[in-house]
């Protein structure tokens, strides 16, 4: 009896790790994405400053590519929109994680009590 | 502990916040001779420079078109533009510096007066200098009250009782608990000391007036051993402090903790030495067992118990016979308070103590008895009348219940004493009545400044002190009679 919950313990134990990883994983990516919304913000920002006459480039890879610079404004809202919608998905990914290690958290307290006062029991009968 | 961890959380912040701000000033200060270049790059066409060779090498070479730049945007765009125009881009992004330095700093203000916050808290539980741990041993279980609780008008509701179960409780944490550390008092306890030593510090004051110094304070120490000897009280040892000699508590006495040696310990004083353990300074504290409660008679509502007075008296007479004599109350019994006053100036009537009149007459003080203040004789009635007048300012009908300030001085025998008075709190007639002896300072001799306020205990005295009164008041009764 007791073998079998100090099992089922071992388990729910390692399913909280990897959600704690998971989350901590996501909570990573999303702070990459907050940095890169400011950087974004302000090459917006910068590309208003500039006037036509000013050649715009943009690396992909080794390669400067010539662009132009309304596209480059338009281009870089694209990207903004697309990151601030990175962000928000990423939000609730971390809710939906933090309510799920939650769960386990509950159910590891319960199986560790029962686990204790299995292995009382096994004293006591012996 | 909690506060410990919390501490070191906000200053882990702090210290976080310190070096991003460093970073990002190196940043600023990296934009500033940027722009420095920018300005004076285009001056020249070209210039000669040495190039670098990958590590090590480096080539003389030529910097042309000086004022063309590619400026990195962010996010992998660059654009071509002029110096100025970078010179506005970098403008652009040291604004962006400051902001974030700004934040930088609010943060690290903030934790950091959080972390300070968390050590004062720490300091002011824990620091010793300036604090002085108040403790009370209580030794008597009976004498914790001053009086009778008042009693509730409804005839169910008991008085209030709180008070007396928190000294309970805690008398027997501290009987036990010697050894207890500086913790504070709680907080009633506290509340108690407080209103203990406000009423020290107001008859404190009425003390200071009518006190001489030293010998004073002395005598009243002295005379509250003997108090003590005859009740059960216990005396405040201050310890490591020095008190004024003349400050007596009415219901507690002080002792000086070793620096004054001629206390001899009472056997009530819980012998509560310095604790090794105790970092602070440490005042203890312990009440006296009050008297039957002495009322002072403004009228014909009050009554006066003398309970002890005969042992006190008999006592005070010994001493008096044995010798040294001061011309204060020493001699056999202490005043500590303006209370005792009433306690101690009685006269001894057959045995029985009887509350001496007051020796000036006042019409609000109607049968009004008080301690006489002096054995002289009635040729001097006048004067003390006179002198008693004078001082006799402030005190009035709140006589009733208070003690005044008393002096504790007692005037000897050939002296005046009522030149001294300058509070004689005296409104009642005074009966004069024989010495007890000439040649034996009286223990009725009171001070000059002893209130008038005039004690009686009906019950025994009745009718004798009753009868003299009138006597003397029957004018003023006959004038106010007249009046009304």
């Amino acid at each position: 009896m007791a073998e079998a919950i100090h099992k089922k313990l071992q388990s729910e134990l390692e399913k909280y790790q990897q959600l704690q990883k998971d989350v901590s994983k996501s909570m990573s990516l999303r702070q990459k994405l907050e940095a890169q919304l400011t950087e974004n913000n302000i090459v917006k920002e910068e590309l208003a400053l500039l006037d036509c006459q000013n050649t715009v480039y943009k690396l992909i890879g080794p390669v400067l590519v010539k662009q132009d610079l309304d596209e480059a404004k338009a281009t870089v809202s694209k990207r903004l929109e697309y990151i601030n919608g990175e962000i928000q998905r990423y939000e609730t990914l971390l809710k939906e994680m933090e309510r799920k290690s939650e769960q386990h958290r509950e159910v590891l307290s319960s199986l560790q009590q029962e686990y204790q006062r299995a292995q009382g029991q096994a004293v006591g009968k012996v | 502990m909690s506060r410990d961890s919390q501490r070191e959380d906000c200053l882990h912040v702090v210290k976080d916040c310190r070096s991003q701000i460093e970073h990002w000033n190196k940043v600023e200060k990296d934009y500033e001779s940027l722009q420095e270049r920018l300005r004076t790059l285009p001056d020249k066409l070209s210039y000669d420079i040495m190039v670098p060779f990958g590590p090590l090498a480096f080539m003389p070479g030529k910097l042309v078109h000086t004022n063309e730049l590619t400026v990195l945007l962010g996010d992998n765009w660059f654009a071509k533009c002029s110096a100025k125009q970078a010179d506005t881009l970098v403008e652009h992004r040291k604004k962006h510096v400051k902001n974030a330095l700004d934040d930088l700093q609010k943060v690290m203000k903030n934790f950091q007066n959080r972390a300070d916050f968390t050590d004062d808290l720490k300091k002011l539980t824990g620091d010793t200098e300036g604090f002085l741990d108040i403790r009370e041993e209580v030794i008597n279980e009976e004498d914790f009250t001053k009086g009778k609780h008042r009693l509730a008008h409804k005839p169910n509701s008991k008085p209030k009782q709180e008070y007396l179960l928190e000294l309970e409780e805690d008398k027997e944490k501290k009987e036990e608990d010697e050894e207890r550390k500086t913790g504070l008092l709680s907080e009633e306890e506290l509340w108690a000391r407080l209103d203990e030593l406000e009423r020290e510090e107001e008859l404190q004051d009425e003390r200071f007036r009518l006190d001489s110094t030293d010998t004073n304070g002395e005598d009243t120490t002295s005379s509250s051993e003997e108090e003590k000897e005859a009740e059960s009280g216990s005396g405040v040892q201050v310890n490591g402090h020095q008190k004024e000699n003349g400050w007596v508590p009415s219901s507690i006495t002080s002792q000086m903790n070793g620096t004054n040696g001629s206390h001899p310990e009472d056997e009530e004083v819980e012998d509560c030495d310095e604790e090794a353990g105790n970092g602070l300074p440490t005042i203890y504290f312990s009440h006296t067992a009050e008297f039957k409660k002495v009322r002072i008679n403004t009228g014909k509502n009050t009554t006066l118990k003398f309970s002890e007075r005969n042992e006190q008296k008999a006592q005070a007479k010994r001493k008096k016979k044995s010798g040294k004599r001061n011309g204060h109350s020493h001699e056999g019994y202490k005043i500590t308070s303006p209370a005792d006053i009433y306690r101690v100036f009685v006269d001894l009537v057959n045995g029985e103590p009887i509350p001496r009149k007051s020796i000036l007459k006042s019409r609000s003080r109607e049968n009004s008895v008080c301690s006489d203040t002096s054995e002289s004789s009635t040729a001097d009635f006048e004067e003390r009348r006179a002198a008693f007048g004078r001082s006799w300012s402030h005190d009035d009908a709140t006589h009733s219940d208070t003690s005044d300030g008393f002096t504790g001085e007692e005037s000897p025998t050939g002296t005046s004493p009522r030149t001294n008075g300058r509070f004689e709190a005296f409104t009642g007639t005074v009966i004069e009545k024989d010495p007890l002896s000439c040649s034996i300072p009286h223990l009725t001799i009171a001070p000059p400044a002893l209130p008038t306020i005039p004690e009686r205990k009906l019950e025994e005295v009745g009718p004798e002190a009753l009868q003299e009164p009138p006597k003397r008041m029957s004018k003023f009764k006959a004038t106010r009679l007249h009046q009304t």
